[in-house]
Formats: C-alpha cells, structure tokens, sequence
C-alpha cells in the first residue's frame, strides 16, 4: 500500500482514519483484508466473516493499538521473522493497523531520539499499549549483562512491561529463556513470565515462532481488547495445543515404520520420518506442522529434512541433545499391523521341565526301591526291610536303627 | 439321659449356627436360571464386521477413557500394539485373514457383559458385580486377587495384572462413568462407521434382527452372536465369517453360573444339606462314641495305660 | 477287640497304641536336608509376597492358576484327606481298630492342609482384602472359591488341629510336672465331651470342601475337556479324596515301619486295603456311568492325547481297585505297598488333569510352572516333611506295640536317674 512511510499523529485513531490519512485506497485495504482471512489463524473471529468487506467494515473501526517493542538478549530473528511474509505485507500490519511506536530495528531514530521516544510512549499511552518482548532477560549480577540506555533489561521491562496493558513475548528466549538460558546460562536469563509473573502475558515460544501466530494474537487484541485462549504455559491454544506429531506431513511413514537411518540416506532422500534422527516433533507443541515458513509450502524444518530441535518447549531446546530420540506420549494409532485371532501366551521353561522330571522320577524310584524292601509273602508281620522271618522286636536292645 | 441332653443341645446349637450363617449368605444370594432374562434397562454393544474398517479408533479412544497406558511392548517403544486383551488394553480389533488369502475381516473383542457372568458367580466377595445397566464392574477393594474369574470366564476377558505388586483384574466395565453421566461408553462413540453401536439391549436385538432379515445370507447363520450364548451377552456380534474363526467360541445357551450351580445351590439351600449331614453324623458318630467310651475303662485297667484319642 | 496274653504283647497284631519314635536321633541328614529346602521355598515365598507374581511363576491370563492352587491345594489335599477317609471308617462306620492308625493319618492330613494353606496364602495376588472373609454380608453365596476360603482353614486350623491336640496334651502329660498333669486331669473330661462334635464338625467340612474343590473347575465350563468336566465333579473329587487319603495313609504306614523299624499289622493294613479298593470301585462306577451317561465313552477310547491320558489315570485306579480286591494281594506288603501307591497317584493324577492338563483356555496359550514356582512347592512339601518327621520322633504318632511304649518310659526313667546321679 503506497504512503505507508507517513509519520503516525500522536493520538490513536481508528485504521480507516489512518488509511485514509495516508491515502491508502479502500481496494487496496479491501486486498489486504482478504489476505489476512486466509493467512489468519483459524479460530479466531476475524476468520469467522464471509467477505473481505466484512473484515473491512471490522477491522476499519478498530483503533489502533499502540505496541512498544523492546529487545533484549535476543538475535533479532523473531523480528526478521516478521518481515517475511508479503502476503499480507506485515509492514502495513506494522504501520497501518498498529502503532509501533518503538523498535530498535525498524525505527529510523536512535540514540537520544529513540531513548525520548520510548519515554514518551510509555507517558503518553500508560496502561493501553501492548509491550511485545523480545530476547531474554539476564538476571545474574543484577542484570548488568544487557543494558539499554545504561538501565539493565531487569528495569526497563519492570518500567515499560509494568505499564502495558499486555505483554507478548515472541520468541522462545522471551518465554523462557532461550539459548542464553542453555547450560551454563552466564548471564542468569530468563522469560518475561518470570520477572512479571501477575501481567498478562501471552507466550509464543519458538525459534523463531510463526509470524502469523503473531498476527492472529494482535488482531484479536486489537479488535475486542481480548486475549486468544492460553494453556497453562500462557500459549494461545490456537496455535500451541497440539505437538508437530499429531499433524506432521511425514507421519504416515512414522505409522508404516519407515525411518531415515542417517542423513542423506534412501530414506532421507524420499522424506521418511525423522524420528530415529531425534525429531522432537512428538514432545514439542507448535503449529509449525500445518503453518509453514516464509510462504512456501514445506519450508521449515522437518520439511527440509531437519529433524525438530524441540525450539518453543523449555525441556528440550538447547537442552536435550538434538538427535536424541524422544519417548512418544501419546496413544497413538497403531500402525497397519492387527493383533492375530489367537495371540500366544507362556512359554515353558527348559530348566523347569528338566527340575519336574527329576523330582518325579526320583521319586518313582525311590517309591520302587523301597517297595522291594517289603516282604512278598502274604501275612508276614516282620518289620520291613529287616532279613528273615517274623521278628518279634521283644528285645528292643537288639533292634538295629535303620541308617540316616 | 446326659447323652440326649448333649445331643440335644449339639443340635440346636448346630442349628443356631447354621441360622445365622444361612441369613448372612442368603443375604447375597441370587438366582441362577438356565436362561437368563435381561433386565429392561439392560444396555448393549452391537458389533457388525461387515461394517468395522478396521481403523483402530476405538483404542485409543478406550484407553484415554479408562486412563490405561499404551501397550508398546511388541513395537520397541513407538506404539500402542497390543497383541491381544491384557493388563493396558481393555478393548482391542483383530484381524482375520482367511487361510488362501481369499479375504479377512475385523473383530473387536472385550467383555461380553454377560446377562449371568461366571466371573460374578465365581468371584468369592463380589468384587465383579453385574450394577446397572447391567455393566459388570471390578471393586478393588473386594478383590482378593484369586483369578477364578480369569478360570471361569468362557471369552477368557479378565487379565491380571502380572508385573505389579497390586495388581488389578482389567478388563472393559462398559465406561460405567460416562454411562452414569449419562454419555455413551468411548469405543461406540468414537466409532466412525457405526461398527459398533450403543443402545439398550432389546433394540440392538431387534436392529440385528432387522439388519440380517434384510440381507439374507449376509451374516453368518443368520443369527446374532450372544443372543443366547453362555445365556445371553449384552455385546453381540453380527459376522460375515463363521464365529470361531473370529475367536467367539461355540458354547451352549446355558448360562455358565446355572451349570456350576445347579446342584450346590439345592443342597446349600438354607445350609439344609450341611444341617442334615451334620444331624445324620453327629448321631452316629455320639453312638459310636458313646461305645467307643464304655469300652475305655476296660481297656484302661487291663492295659494300666491311658486311652489314646 | 483283639485277643492277647497276660503279658499284654498281641499274639496276631502289633499294632496296639501310638508310640513315639524314641531310638533314632532328632536331627539326620535328611532332616537337615528337608529343612534347608523348606527354608528356600518359604523365603522365596516371602520374597513372592511383596513383589509382582508375574517375576515368580510362569502363570499367565490364560493359565492364571499355577501349581500353587491346583497342586498343593487341590491335588495335595486329597492325600490329605486321610482323617476323612480313616475318620469315617472308624468313627461312623465303627470299624474300631482302625483307631490306632488315626493319629498317623490327623498328623500327615493336618500337614498336607497347612501346607496347602500356606501355599493358598502365597498365592493371592491381593491378599490384603482378605479380611473381607469376617464381614459375611460380603459373601458371595454361590462361589465356590468363597466356599473353600472359609471352610479350609476352619476346617485345618480349628476341627482338625483339635483331634490333633490329645496327642500334644498326651506329651505334656507324661513329660510334664506334677502340676501339669493335674491340671490336664482336670480339663482331660471337657476335652472328652466336645470330642464327638468337633468330630462332626471334622468330618462335615471335608465333605463340604472337597467337594466344593470340585466344583471350583465346575466354573471353568467348556474349558475343560468334556472327559472330565461333568456336574458330578464335586462327587467324584470328594470320591477321590477319600481313596487318595486312605492310599497315602497306607502308603505312610508301610513306608515309616520300613524307615522306623516297626513290625507291621497285616489284619489293619489288610483292612485299608479292603476299604481302599471299595472306594475305588465306588469312585470307577460314578466315573463310567457319569461317561456312559453323557455319552462320552466315545472320546475315551478315541486313542488321542487326552484319551491316553485318561486310560492312564483310569488304569492307576483300576488296576489297585481289582487287585486288592484279593485277599492275598491285600495281606502281601509289597503288593499292598505298591497297589496303594498306584491308586494314590491316580487320584492325583484325577484332581490335577481338569485344572491344568485338560484345561484349554485359548489355542497357542502353554503354562509350565517356572523355576522359582517350583521351588516353592518342593518347599511347602519340604516343611510337611520336616513337620512330620518331627511329629512322630516327640509325638505318639506312629503305632506300636505297648512293649515299646513300656520300655519307652523303662529308658526314660533310666536317663532320669543317671542324671540326677551325675548331679
């Protein structure tokens, strides 16, 4: 959309005011719109209308919130991450339907310029903006290892996180720490949700995430002041309530049982499942599996032949070695192979059979032996297994006792 | 006159005895007709092969249901790939292939919820009970572990829990929480294809019925499968093979607990054959005593030693 | 009543009280043996007790009864029932001389249960609900299992270890002070008077639970092959306790005079041997007829496995039921000895062949009884063993003749008297 390079007013004012104040035709707008019912995560209400007018008509009236985003530990690549898509052109997302009003990247200020403007922010729109968070933020030494403007990270999210209406940590560093928290973590880092565990925070961990779960949580903020639904790790269920296995393209070579054995074998050329590689995919929650990267379809990593590092779970990221093979959890659909009619059971042990056959023939010899220590005349009252005839034991002294 | 008067007294104390132990075991008696009825709101599972796809839902479906671990012994750890009912699968599909290959077909197997279960006969405390709906259920605090219900079972369902210190006797108790929620139990309500279906009892007899009237020749003998079987299950089968090539053995209408019962359950009437017995004994063995005890001081002073009992 | 001169020695039978084993020493190298082997089963079933059963037998869903319940308890038992058999013969059917072989069959029978009991007791997957025995509103009234677990133990531990207490009263008697033996005196004619009802009771409750054995497999329906499943099982069971437990007792009697140098009774043992062989026609006729009238013969002669199995078991109790049938066979040790002990393991062979042998639970399914399950029956056997070696060497167990039981207390006296000299 042409003149999105316009400087924003300092008070908030709805879309179609901004658009329309930066000469952003209504088709082009429109055009925008119906990008963004097909880009928009499913589940949200924006994917509920039938027509981009209707989404026009809606998001037009919505005012644009003001977002201050800060980075701290990171490596910028939550931001580049946002800069891929083209359709829609997250630049106009940037510029037209939200207020950015701070970001190191993209500003055009710096020094002194971008400190005022960040102050002023904060001032000006106290309690309404959303503070997107990016990188982690370190803790040991009283956090002097990431400092902004001289104040460490530990101040300055205090200082503007507190002020937000919401804070959303994109990235996996601002969830829980990231790769700066890997072992031995130097500088103590840690995610938003620890530091300020009483604000709203929506968590999107990933390496990057995915830009559009972004853009699926600002548009419904933006839209009715309300957060998507969060699980227990304050992710929206949208986007991170099933693991890449439950979804993944390649699983019906993980149910058939064709694996890749090693990299750039049969298997791997002909996209085989990457379990036995260490995929993470079955420990790991993230949408990845259905929401592709950079506009093209299989692009990312189990699509390129990568096995999952597990990127947006604090358990496993930067922590269990990468092509370590995961336990699967779930009761997952056994595999084109049934149980028989009649299953075997038991088995009979060799040493068993062989301690029974003795016992039994022992005694059935015994019992033989013994029996021929008895008389085989009828009537005979002598004691058994003593020589002759009836013996009459009236002279105990005399009796022999039998050996041991 | 002091022997009538102890026999006397023998007697009704055997009597009083057996009072109170007849009271406390009638208290649980049942009945056992050849022939069980079911009862009205006795409810069902209809299973018809021609329709099952074999698509294994209801598995996992019943082992998140019953909170049971995967089975994945047989597949090195990947998945649930049980090779048959056992201590983690209350339910599970086989598949059937016919010898030359000509085709196959699917069953899935798990308590049959007989109308007279020999498991409940047989079980000493009543730890399998058949409750509501006629659901036959395991108490775990009635158990004593003794595995007669793994003997007497005719579809050998119950298993034990062998590699656990308490073990458990699992086997499918038709979902008794979702039925008392009202819901139906997990396998009939994941079941794409209607395979397998929930219903009381009655209906699904009569839907079978409807069902092989209307395609003659369709199913095997035209008939359903634990109609009348053991005395009639509350499962039943419509199959398109013969019944014992899907593992359903042939038995006989008698329920099982009216066989094992038949005669006992006329003796111990009331203890009457114990009573009778002990009466008949205890007479004959006080006269016998009684000879055995005029003879003693005789024998005593000839021998000059004490009788030995 | 037997004749006898003024001596007090028999001139025909030797067999005239129980004496106790006096002229061998307590502790033998087969005792020792025995010992060291009951040992090992008896920790192994204590290890057994607190671990999983599936690591210390080979039972299966299939096979979910092992050697424990269908060897030691329902096979072992009927050699067991030599106080039923012996019981019933002398007390209701007044054989009277058979009473001094009672005490040989109360010891061995009394053994034979407590160790089944034991071994019952090892084998319960969750015996700690077994308390639910005392709450009889819990009762399931038409199991069979409910039957045996109440009436076994009362039976062991209460009628039959009664009948058992005049012979360890009798030891404390005339080894004990002269304050014991005036207590004892006084409670002698108490013990007397409740005789004959405990008898009762110890001759109902057999009836009632070898019986009940047999319709334990009642249960198991079609499972079991159709020679031996039949609604007469509980008959046939209790028919084959009681020729089990006179041909052991039999067998126990010829076999401990070998070992303990004791002449025997050929008019007793010719007795048992009579009663033996009618129980054993008895037990043939139901059998037959029961297979003639559920028209089965068919599969008994069909020469197959279980045909052959079943001529085999029949054959170990046909041949002794003929034979002893004639006189000179009953009265020759050797054949008496041999014949008893044929019938014996043909009632074993009966009791155990439904539970396990002709027991087809699934096709493919097989059960062997592993290692560990073995060593825990030889050794609940072991313990009978121990137990009954010891019985009879401080007991009046084994009878004697009232010579021996004289000079028994002649040496006695002497050692006394030595003692109080070296003092």
């Amino acid at each position: 959309m042409p003149g999105s390079l316009k400087s924003s007013p300092k008070t908030l004012e709805t879309i179609d005011e901004r658009l329309k104040q930066c000469g952003v035709s209504r088709r082009a707008f429109i055009k925008f719109c119906s990008s963004l019912m097909v880009a928009a995560p499913f589940g949200l209400a924006l994917t509920d209308k039938l027509t981009p007018e209707a989404v026009a008509a809606d998001l037009g009236k919505v005012i644009r919130p003001p977002v201050i985003w800060l980075h701290f530990q990171d490596c910028t690549g939550c931001t580049e991450t946002l800069l891929r898509p083209s359709q829609p052109d997250l630049g106009d997302l940037i510029l037209n339907v939200i207020s950015l009003e701070y970001h190191e990247t993209l500003m055009a200020g710096s020094g002194r310029q971008a400190e005022q403007t960040l102050t002023e922010a904060v001032q000006k729109y106290s309690g309404r903006y959303v503070c997107v968070v990016e990188g982690s933020i370190p803790t040991k030494d009283n956090g002097i290892y990431m400092k902004l403007a001289g104040r460490p990270a530990m101040q300055v999210l205090e200082d503007v996180g507190g002020k937000a209406a919401a804070i959303i940590a994109i990235g996996s560093c601002a969830s829980w720490g990231g790769i700066p928290s890997a072992d031995p973590a130097p500088t103590g880092a840690v995610g938003v949700a620890d530091l300020l565990p009483n604000k709203t925070i929506v968590n999107l961990p990933g390496c990057p995430p995915n830009p559009y779960t972004l853009l699926g949580v600002v548009l419904q903020f933006a839209d009715s002041g309300t957060l998507p639904e969060l699980d227990h790790e304050r992710r929206p269920k949208f986007a991170y309530d099933r693991d890449i296995h439950e979804h993944c393209p390649r699983r019906a070579h993980f149910d058939a049982g064709r694996f890749v054995k090693q990299f750039g074998d049969e298997g791997h050329r002909e996209g085989w499942c990457l379990y036995e590689m260490g995929c993470k995919g079955p420990d790991t929650h993230a949408g990845c599996s259905t929401r592709h990267f950079n506009e093209i379809p299989d692009v990312w990593p189990i699509g390129i032949g990568a096995p999952c590092i597990g990127c947006t779970e604090k358990s496993i990221a930067f922590r269990v070695p990468m092509f370590q093979v995961v336990q699967i959890h779930t009761t997952a659909e056994p595999p084109a192979t049934y149980a028989p009619i009649i299953a075997p059971q038991g088995k009979v042990s060799p040493m068993a059979t062989g301690l029974v056959g003795l016992a039994a023939g022992a005694l059935a010899g015994a019992g033989y032996v013994a029996s021929r220590k008895f008389s085989s005349v009828p009537d005979d009252e002598s004691i058994p297994g003593s020589a002759g005839a009836r013996k009459a034991p009236s002279d105990p002294g005399s009796g022999k006792t039998s050996e041991q | 006159m002091t022997a009538q008067i102890s026999r006397r007294q023998a007697l009704l104390g055997l009597v009083g005895l057996g009072g109170t132990v007849t009271a406390a075991a009638t208290a649980v008696a049942e009945e056992h007709p050849a022939h069980p009825v079911a009862t009205p709101d006795a409810v069902g599972m209809l299973y018809d092969n021609t329709i099952c796809t074999g698509c294994k839902a209801c598995m996992p479906a019943c082992n998140e249901a019953n909170g049971l671990p995967p089975d994945t012994l047989l597949s090195g750890g990947l998945w649930d790939m049980p090779s048959d009912l056992n201590s983690k699968t209350k339910n599970i599909i086989k598949l059937f292939e016919e010898p030359d290959a000509s085709g196959f077909c699917f069953v899935k197997r798990q308590c049959m919820h007989c109308l007279d279960p020999a498991c409940v006969t047989g079980c000493p405390f009543g730890a399998l009970k058949k409750g509501d709906w006629g659901a036959v259920t395991w108490n775990s605090s009635l158990c004593i572990g003794c595995r007669y219900c793994e003997v007497g079972c005719p579809f050998d369902v119950p298993k034990f829990e062998w590699n656990k210190w308490n073990p458990k006797v699992v086997k499918c108790e038709f979902c008794y929480d979702r039925l008392k929620k009202n819901d139906q139990p997990a396998c009939t309500a994941v079941c794409p294809t209607g395979a397998v279906i929930f219903g009381k009892r009655i209906d699904l007899l009569a839907k079978a019925k409807e069902r092989i009237s209307s395609s003659p020749g369709k199913y095997f003998e035209n008939r359903v499968y634990g109609e009348h079987e053991a005395g009639g299950t509350q499962v039943l089968y419509l199959s398109k093979v013969a019944f014992d090539k899907i593992g359903l053995p042939k038995l006989g209408s008698t329920s099982i607990g009216h066989y094992a019962t038949k005669v006992t359950s006329v003796i111990y009437k009331w203890l009457s054959g114990p009573v009778l017995a002990a009466c008949f004994l205890g007479a004959v063995i006080k006269r016998n005593w009684n000879r055995h005890e005029a003879e003693r001081p005789e024998r005593e002073k000839e021998t000059g030693l004490r009788d030995q009992l | 009543m037997s004749a006898h001169d003024a001596t007090g020695t028999t001139l025909v039978n030797h067999w005239q009280r129980g004496v106790p084993v006096y002229r061998e020493p307590v502790v033998t190298r087969t005792l020792i043996f025995f010992t060291g082997l009951a040992a090992i089963g008896l920790t192994l079933a204590l290890v057994r007790f607190f671990s999983p059963l599936g690591r210390f037998s080979g039972m299966n869903d299939a096979y979910a009864w092992g050697i424990w319940k269908t060897f030691n308890v329902l096979t072992l038992t009927a050699l067991g029932s030599g106080p039923l058999a012996l019981g019933m013969a002398a007390w209701v059917f007044n054989r009277q001389k058979l009473h001094v072989v009672m005490r040989t069959a109360l010891v061995s029978g009394f053994l034979f249960y407590s160790t089944g009991m034991v071994a019952l007791g090892f084998d319960v997957g969750r015996a700690w609900n077994f308390w639910n025995i005392l709450l009889p509103w819990r009762w399931n009234a038409h199991s069979a299992m409910l039957e045996i677990s109440f009436c076994m133990p009362v039976y062991c531990f209460f009628f039959l270890a009664f009948e058992n207490l005049p012979m360890v009263l009798e030891r404390f008697y005339y080894t004990g002070s002269d304050a014991t033996k005036a207590f004892l005196l006084r409670w002698a004619p108490a013990v007397r008077r409740i005789y004959p009802f405990m008898l009762t009771g110890a001759y109902l409750f057999p009836l009632m639970h070898q019986s009940s054995l047999g319709g334990l497999m009642l249960l198991a329906g079609d499972k079991i092959h159709p020679l031996w499943q039949t609604p007469f099982l509980p008959l046939l069971y209790l028919l084959a306790a009681g020729f089990c437990g006179l041909g052991f007792v039999t067998v126990l009697l010829l076999i401990a005079c070998l070992r303990y140098t004791r002449p025997l009774n050929a008019e007793i043992l010719a007795e048992l041997g009579r009663l033996l062989s009618d129980v054993c026609v008895l037990f043939l006729t139901v059998r037959f007829g029961d297979l003639v009238w559920r028209r089965q013969l068919k599969a008994a002669f069909a020469l197959d496995k279980t045909s052959l199995l079943f001529l085999c078991e029949t054959a170990l109790i046909l041949i002794p039921a003929v034979a002893l049938r004639n006189k000179t066979v009953r009265e020759t040790p050797r054949t008496l000895l041999r014949m008893a002990a044929l019938a014996c393991l043909g009632g074993l062979f009966f009791r155990f062949i439904p539970t396990t042998i002709a027991f087809f639970p699934a096709r493919n399914a097989t059960y062997f009884p592993s290692v560990p399950e073995l060593i825990m029956t030889l050794g609940y056997i072991s313990l009978g063993i121990v137990a009954f070696s010891l019985a009879v060497k401080y007991f009046a167990v084994l009878p004697g003749e009232i010579k021996d039981w004289n000079y028994m207390f002649k040496l006695v006296r002497q050692r006394r008297a030595e003692t109080v000299r070296a003092e």
